[in-house]
């Protein structure tokens, strides 16, 4: 019976904390189907009085939110898809190959993570100025295409493959290119879950390099156009909700769909490492 | 390239492996190792690429760093800052996820996934939901709390504001690396406790927190390195106001360098925070190992 209850409440504690965890989003979400002037109101409800879409459309009618969108969804996607193959492979070799000089690359991509972004930010804009990519997205891509965090989740999570698996794949005459193709990169599948959803959310919220090289308003991304757009309607709350609405739910429905992979794989990482 | 230490290496293997570390190496020294010399460099000169200057200054950008009060007062906020969202992390982070564990909790994914969500969403479209949350004529926090403060833009609560926000953003994912390391601790050390009759605050205390340790050091280091890092959410919920409330150190290095353009003073600056990070993560590995 004491068991019971204590039961009972601590669930009542942790789905406390819980609502108010998701709280925000819910507020957001419902309020960007209200009328501004119920969003001013006086006496609030959670719920709409009156569900209007019409914010979703002066939204991307003033400011084109949809290309912002696109754009982003473009970029974000690609670096990742890049930046998990080149981890995945940097990864193979990093845990499966034996050579001199390994621990020392190992440990350099290792330290890399530790170096602040501040540091390295203002070369990387004038280098970006030098080579004439400004204004591209070859400024957005190339400079993101490996990863020392998932350099370094690959290597935890492909050490964990037994070599006896590869070893019988050459004993079958299997080359090394097929092997990482055919059978380390399908077997790292929750390693790759994980940085599939770190790299998406990286990529989808940087805001700054953006900002930085890309002048053309067409070719901007999602977080930048946000930015301008609470600066430039920052009465129209309605629409302000339906563009953060936008901003979110991707990434939170990539997130709930990938979720139980990818904690199992996050978490591996961080008790190996 | 490489010496061959392993006799069984096929050609395929030795090909591919050149072939990545080449690829590796040339990244990295175009994208890290450049940049940061060329930093370094530019750390000792004034440099402003608007006007176009580039020249010699010597040490002056880092007496400039030392003798700004600006930068000294963003230290302390970022100290203020960083130890409050820490402490707050590890704590929730523990509790929740010692909770969660427990034997009285069924749906453990569920909480997990719940509280997690935070941490998986753009840090720039969540400042704005709280910058509108905080919002004094149409914000929810001074409906729930009954209370009529202009969060952001009083110098008391402004710094708090950011603070509450960042530890919601982030308290999930120590939950999350908390609960990866209670379920890898050994069974059997917790079973024996069991049999000794330790009660269950006992257990807690000396034998679980203990073997936490390594988790611990984990969560706050690479909580250090990145509230050291912090600025999104001062660029849009305050922009380092009112005044120098919540001026934190990256957010400076944003300013200086791409709302000023001071390129050479906003390297001294990036050099000056690298080095307090490296010194910040070496203390916590020192004090971690000479306690255990």
């Amino acid at each position: 019976m004491k068991r019971k209850i204590s039961s009972i409440l601590l669930n009542l504690v942790l789905l406390g904390l819980g609502l108010i965890t998701v709280y925000p989003f819910i507020w957001m979400f419902l309020s960007s189907f209200k009328k501004n002037k119920e969003i001013m109101a006086l006496h609030q409800t959670l719920l709409p009085q009156k569900f209007i879409f019409t914010n979703y459309v002066t939204m991307n009618s003033r400011f084109n939110f949809l290309r912002f969108f696109a754009n982003s969804l473009f970029i974000t996607l690609a670096v990742t898809v890049i930046v998990i193959y080149t981890s995945t492979l940097c990864g193979f070799v990093l845990s499966k190959y034996k050579f001199k000089g390994r621990d020392l690359l190992f440990g350099f991509v290792l330290s890399t993570m530790m170096i602040p972004w501040c540091v390295t930010i203002i070369p990387k804009y004038s280098m970006i100025q030098a080579f004439g990519w400004m204004d591209s997205y070859a400024a957005l891509i190339i400079p993101a295409m490996f990863s020392g965090f998932g350099i370094f989740m690959m290597k935890q999570h492909i050490a964990s493959i037994p070599d006896e698996i590869l070893e019988a794949a050459r004993i079958d005459g299997a080359n090394e290119f097929y092997i990482f193709h055919r059978i380390v990169f399908p077997l790292a599948k929750n390693g790759i879950s994980s940085i599939a959803i770190f790299q998406f959310l990286w990529a989808w919220e940087d805001y700054l390099w953006p900002y930085l090289v890309i002048n053309t308003q067409e070719k901007q991304l999602l977080s930048v156009g946000l930015k301008m757009f609470n600066g430039q309607y920052s009465t129209d709350y309605g629409a302000l909700f339906a563009a953060t609405t936008i901003s979110i739910i991707p990434v939170l429905l990539i997130y709930l769909f990938f979720q139980k992979r990818f904690i199992a794989g996050i978490a591996a990482s961080a008790v190996k490492g | 390239m490489f010496k061959k230490s392993h006799p069984l290496q096929s050609r395929s293997e030795i090909l591919l492996r050149n072939i990545v570390v080449l690829i590796m190496v040339v990244f990295f020294t175009v994208f890290l190792i450049v940049p940061i010399g060329i930093a370094f460099a530019g750390s000792f000169h004034e440099w402003n690429p608007l006007s176009g200057t580039y020249r010699f200054l010597g040490i002056e950008n880092y007496l400039n760093v030392f003798t700004s009060q600006l930068f000294g007062k963003s230290m302390v906020n970022t100290l203020i800052f960083s130890v409050v969202v820490i402490v707050f992390r590890v704590g929730l982070g523990l509790g929740i996820a010692y909770a969660i564990y427990s034997a009285l909790i069924k749906h453990k994914s569920f909480y997990r996934a719940i509280y997690y969500m935070p941490v998986v969403t753009p840090m720039v479209a969540v400042a704005f939901v709280w910058k509108f949350m905080y919002n004094p004529q149409i914000g929810i926090i001074n409906q729930v709390l009954g209370t009529d403060i202009n969060w952001l833009k009083n110098p008391q609560t402004a710094l708090l504001a950011v603070m509450v926000m960042t530890i919601w953003k982030d308290f999930g994912y120590a939950v999350v690396m908390y609960m990866a390391g209670l379920y890898s601790l050994p069974g059997d050390v917790m079973e024996a406790a069991q049999v000794d009759g330790a009660k269950s605050w006992q257990k807690f205390l000396y034998i679980t927190l203990p073997l936490l340790k390594p988790m611990s050091l984990f969560v706050i280091i690479t909580s250090i390195i990145s509230y050291i890092q912090a600025y999104v959410q001062i660029l849009i919920m305050t922009e380092g106001g009112p005044g120098t409330a919540t001026y934190l150190a990256s957010y400076i290095i944003y300013d200086e360098a791409f709302v000023k353009y001071n390129f050479g003073y906003a390297s001294a600056l990036s050099f000056v925070l690298f080095v307090i990070t490296a010194v910040f993560t070496w203390l916590s590995f020192r004090v971690s190992g000479s306690e255990g």
